[in-house]
């Protein structure tokens, strides 16, 4: 059992590289500002699929009456962005690279309420 | 008057009101919330200064730091809007209750991505890009529009 989970762990990739140890510089220009690219690693991607919790669903229905901002989707959307970059992240320091340039975004809802955010960019090596 | 026209009146006005009444409501407390939030965030504006946010790639002076700004905003119009909207589109010409809506969406999105640059401290913000994408709720009740402003922030 203690296998199995260890497995479903490993599974998780963002428990294979803490981004946080190697420092990944990111930017939507083509450069660092500031710096030089050295070396280009090919595009890195991350990518998740989130779906709202169906209490949170009829809460935002419910916020609908007075529209304007829906807080609970705006939370999920950043957490589930930010974790997307994550995965773009990792998949950068899993090739060596030292920073991410020209990082875009692309969203697309998926049947059923749920949505992807996707991430991508290119992994460099910074001089 | 008698029981009868009580009867009439009942009989027709609470089902009315149950049909029309949380438009009613949403019509007024809409009003009134999204004024108050609207002004809000023209004060916000106000009293942040001068811009940060450029759309340029490039800028001359030179920089010592950088890093990815992301800001984001879900925005929805209201059930008297939704229905308004529904209204005005069989006509055609401009939806003005969505016009409103994602305006005030894309001038928010863009001031929280201003204080986030103030709060990293970056002094400005480079290639800003907005994106708009359609969320819908499960079964495609909830229509709202996810509005995203990101750029990379640099320090002089």
């Amino acid at each position: 059992m203690k296998k199995f989970f260890n497995a479903l762990n490993l599974m998780q990739p963002d428990g294979q590289v803490q981004p946080q140890q190697i420092q990944i510089l990111m930017s939507n220009t083509e450069t660092i500002p500031g710096r030089t690219i050295g070396q280009s690693l090919g595009v890195v991607t991350g990518s998740t699929v989130r779906a709202k919790h169906i209490g949170k669903d009829i809460l935002a229905g419910l916020k609908n009456i007075v529209g304007g901002e829906l807080k609970g989707y705006t939370e999920l959307l950043q957490e589930a962005r930010a974790q997307a970059l994550q995965r773009m992240v990792a998949d950068a320091a899993k090739r060596g690279a030292n920073a991410v340039v020209n990082v875009r975004f692309a969203t697309s809802s998926v049947a059923g309420g749920a949505a992807e955010l996707f991430a991508y960019g290119t992994a460099v090596v910074l001089q | 008057m008698n029981e009868e026209t009580w009867g009439l009146i009942f009989s027709i006005g609470l089902p009315m009101l149950f049909a029309f009444g949380p438009f009613l409501f949403s019509w007024i407390f809409g009003n009134w919330y999204q004024n108050s939030k609207q002004k809000e965030l023209v004060e916000r504006e106000a009293a942040f200064g001068a811009d940060p946010l450029t759309t340029l790639r490039t800028i001359s002076e030179a920089t010592t730091d950088s890093g990815l700004l992301v800001a984001n905003i879900i925005m929805s119009v209201s059930w008297w809007q939704g229905m308004i909207g529904g209204i005005h589109s069989i006509f055609g010409g401009t939806i003005t209750t969505w016009d409103k809506t994602l305006s005030w969406g894309r001038q928010e999105a863009m001031q929280r991505l201003r204080e986030k640059c103030r709060d990293s401290g970056f002094d400005s913000v480079i290639n800003m890009r907005l994106e708009t994408s359609e969320i819908a709720g499960s079964k495609g009740k909830t229509k709202a529009l996810e509005i995203v402003a990101y750029g990379t922030g640099i320090k002089f």
